[in-house]
């Protein structure tokens, strides 16, 4: 192995391509969606087939091509070490470095891509052959119309509390009959289907889940409130209600078999570890779209000759920021990496989305900081107090910064099971 | 490729580093009270090629790279941080004249007792710049003037010193000149220190030193201090390391209220701020490096000073923070010198004020990243001198 950070041929032209693409046409409409609550279709259509028609690389455009990169077996050969031929992966990698730049131009848009999204990853991760051609199957050809995906885990009195769940589940003949609520499910209303954690018994704590697929147009499955949020306003985030809602038995992921421990939740927090390096990019992406703004904006509107005080103050303002998403981008890197290579990462991963998530906030607080109240006036090409407000919320979901530092304490202190 | 996994040869000297850090840690005491390094550590230190690893052949070193250098740097450091200073200035010396001077005169620079005489008790109160002045006299230049916090003074045979060329010029008029010991230079005596006691730093007081000019080449100049200041930061992440190591263990097996302190979040969750800190100054620190090794021209020189600039300011700040959390967590017992947490606090400080303090660090990185081209100013670890606005 080796010590390395030179972007392979296929990363650097992904990175471009998204950042210029992201530069001339995502960024002068991203305050539109913001106020309109939505990408539209159109767009996203089209969107879908341009980077379709980048090939391979469609893979990797953030979390909706995470699952197409993992399967596709994305590998590129190492061109570094004394054996040239061997071939590795770093599909993990090259979807951070995409996420990253898309997020750049907007992150909402990222989270409306059509695709498995949330839901590809318990999927990949634990679902049968047959459940994988039934449940992927559908989003092979989107020509005929979008489709999305989801990941339902939250509930209103369990978050970051993943073994609290109380959505119950209950066989009945061939079938299981599914009762709760979940919220703050992502593209949750226009999914094709929506991966739902429930509990055969909440006394059992994490033994009792159980992961189902559940379809739209299921009976008893239906869309609750659409929230108003602080920011990602494009994003569709939606309560999901299923009231005595009958999932036949062939979409329990994994088949009976798998539930004979605690398998069901170790599917939710496999996905974390997957998940949590991209949302990492993701932050990062948009804590550097606040910073590069602030630079641009000091270089053009301060005097760099004149030496004041609070000048001094701002460089050293800039040069903070910057370095801390650059620390948070070797984490995620680095995270991902080991993603890559097979290697166990949960600390790592954790690391990264906890970094990224506070480097990424205070970037976007200190950006508007800089550039004083023109910095938080929305308008066309100004979008700092937009990305102030979307920002917020990648130290919350995925596991909050709190949450993050409880997996890496555990994995620091082996004797510790609980605080 | 994008890869944190180091090489097979790598790994290879990093387990020699490693054998070695344990043995300076376990007689970090010994080391401290007696000044220096004890004559068997310091001759398996300089076997290992601890300073001169990353050098080019040309001068002596091993060829390795940077990587290689601030990989060895973390391990030695992590034994004892004061151990690459109680080796004395050879290292920075031999830096200095690889960086600076012709391929003669930096033949055999790495196997030279030498030291790098940069800083200065206090700024010139009229202008920028320093105050040691070089003027020139038929073939050479003659030095006058006070340099301070040298390291390895006492015992040096060669000084590569910065001293002021054109006094109009401010930074931009600093010149380094190669300085034999002998007549017009006297070391002063040794000063006793925060932390790093280990390391013998003295004055050089020069009154009509006879200078040969290696370089008055800014560029030249930023990339010396620049690697310093990196090389410098590699100790840091070795010391956080120690401290975080030592911090770890000591708060899993502290008992209070029932429990381990460990299992307390107040306590994990710096523990584990702490941790994150350390990885991700050393990712800072490698990616440095490895941009200074691939550096082929400007813009790839400006890219590695940009990141050498955040991984210093990053490494420094995680090395003290993490010592005065270390010492915090051991609460009563970090304050006794029974235990080393308190020594780690006080080199951290040492330390960071040696090549370039994180404030220095910040205003450079500003600079390049505001499009100013990087000077000699931005890099010269003077307070005064720096300031991505001038």
């Amino acid at each position: 192995m080796t010590i390395e950070f030179s972007l392979s041929a296929r990363q650097k032209s992904l990175k471009d391509m998204v950042g210029g693409f992201g530069r001339s046409i995502i960024r002068p409409q991203s305050l539109q969606w913001d106020l309109e609550h939505a990408v539209p279709e159109a767009f996203l259509a089209r969107f879908v087939e341009m980077a379709q028609s980048m090939g391979g690389a469609s893979a990797s455009w953030g979390v909706q091509g995470l699952g197409a990169a993992a399967d596709a077996g994305d590998v590129e050969s190492s061109k570094i070490g004394d054996a040239p031929s061997k071939k590795k992966s770093s599909a993990m990698v090259t979807s951070c470095i995409g996420a990253e730049e898309l997020a750049w131009s907007d992150a909402a848009l990222l989270l409306c891509l059509p695709g498995p999204g949330l839901g590809g990853p318990p999927v990949r991760g634990s679902a049968t052959p047959e459940q994988k051609e039934r449940f992927f199957g559908p989003f092979k050809d989107m020509s005929k119309g979008l489709k999305w995906a989801a990941y339902g885990l939250t509930e209103p009195n369990a978050g970051s509390d993943v073994a609290g769940i109380r959505t119950s589940c209950r066989k009945d003949g061939r079938d299981w009959i599914l009762n709760g609520r979940k919220c703050f499910i992502t593209n949750g209303a226009r999914a094709s289907w929506t991966v739902i954690f429930a509990t055969i018994d909440p006394t059992l704590g994490r033994a009792g889940h159980r992961a189902f697929v559940v379809e739209k147009g299921t009976p008893g499955f239906s869309v609750g409130r659409i929230e108003d949020k602080m920011g990602l306003r494009a994003s569709e985030t939606a309560e999901l209600v299923l009231e005595d809602c009958r999932v036949p038995e062939a979409n329990l992921l994994g088949g009976e078999e798998r539930y004979q421990s605690k398998e069901g939740f170790l599917t939710a927090m496999k996905t974390f570890d997957n998940t949590r390096p991209l949302v990492a990019a993701m932050a990062i992406g948009i804590g550097r779209a606040a910073y590069d703004y602030a630079c641009d904006f000091v270089k053009e509107n301060y005097a760099l000759a004149r030496h004041t005080a609070r000048y001094t103050s701002i460089a050293e303002k800039l040069a903070r920021i910057g370095r801390r998403l650059e620390a948070a981008r070797l984490l995620t890197w680095r995270a991902a990496f080991l993603a890559d290579e097979g290697q166990p990462n949960a600390k790592e991963a954790s690391m990264s989305k906890a970094s990224a998530g506070q480097a990424a906030i205070a970037a976007c607080i200190e950006a508007i900081e800089i550039c004083g109240a023109e910095g938080s006036i929305a308008k066309d090409h100004q979008l700092l107090e937009k990305w102030f407000r979307d920002i917020k919320v990648y130290d919350i979901f995925e596991g909050t910064g709190q949450i993050q530092r409880i997996v890496i304490s555990k994995r620091l202190f082996p004797d510790l099971k609980a605080f | 490729m994008i890869a944190f996994a180091p090489s097979d040869d790598h790994k290879l000297m990093m387990d020699a580093g490693q054998k070695l850090s344990k043995a300076l840690a376990g007689r970090v005491r010994e080391t401290e009270k007696g000044g220096g390094l004890p004559e068997d550590l310091a001759s398996a230190a300089r076997e290992l090629g601890v300073g001169v690893v990353h050098l080019p052949e040309a001068v002596g070193g091993a060829g390795l790279g940077l990587v290689a250098g601030v990989l060895l740097e973390e391990e030695i450091a992590a034994g004892d941080p004061a151990t690459a200073f109680a080796l004395g200035g050879t290292g920075a010396y031999a830096l200095a004249m690889s960086e600076l001077a012709s391929p003669e005169l930096a033949q055999d620079a790495a196997a030279t007792a030498g030291a790098v005489a940069f800083g200065e008790p206090r700024p010139h109160r009229d202008r920028p710049g320093l105050s040691t002045i070089a003027t020139k006299k038929a073939d050479a230049f003659v030095l006058h003037g006070e340099k301070a916090y040298v390291l390895g003074a006492g015992k040096a045979e060669r000084f590569v010193v910065f001293a002021q060329v054109d006094e109009s010029k401010g930074e931009r008029g600093i010149g380094a000149f190669l300085v034999s010991r002998g007549d017009g230079v006297k070391a002063t005596a040794r000063v006793r220190t925060l932390g790093l006691d280990a390391a013998s730093f003295s004055g050089l007081v020069l009154d009509g030193a006879r200078g040969v000019l290696i370089s008055d080449e800014p560029r030249a100049m930023v990339r010396f201090f620049a690697k310093h200041a990196l090389l410098n930061a590699a100790r840091c992440v070795g010391l956080a390391r120690a401290a975080f190591d030592v911090t770890r263990a000591y708060v899993e097996q502290r008992r209070a209220f029932g429990k381990p302190v460990a299992h307390f979040q107040a306590v994990a969750f710096t523990v584990a701020d702490r941790a994150m800190d350390v990885e991700a100054s050393r990712a800072l620190v490698w990616r440095a490096a490895w941009l200074w090794d691939a550096a082929s021209d400007v813009e790839g020189e400006n890219a590695a000073l940009l990141a050498s600039a955040r991984a210093i300011a990053h490494a420094h700040e995680t090395a003290m923070q993490t010592a005065d959390d270390g010492v915090q967590l051991h609460g009563g017992a970090g304050f006794m010198r029974d235990y080393p947490v308190e020594k780690y606090m006080r080199d951290a400080k040492q330390l960071s004020l040696y090549g370039m303090p994180a404030a220095c660090a910040e205003q450079l990185a500003a600079a390049i990243e505001l499009g100013r081209a990087p000077d000699l100013a931005l890099v010269l670890p003077f307070a005064d001198s720096q300031s991505a606005f001038t």
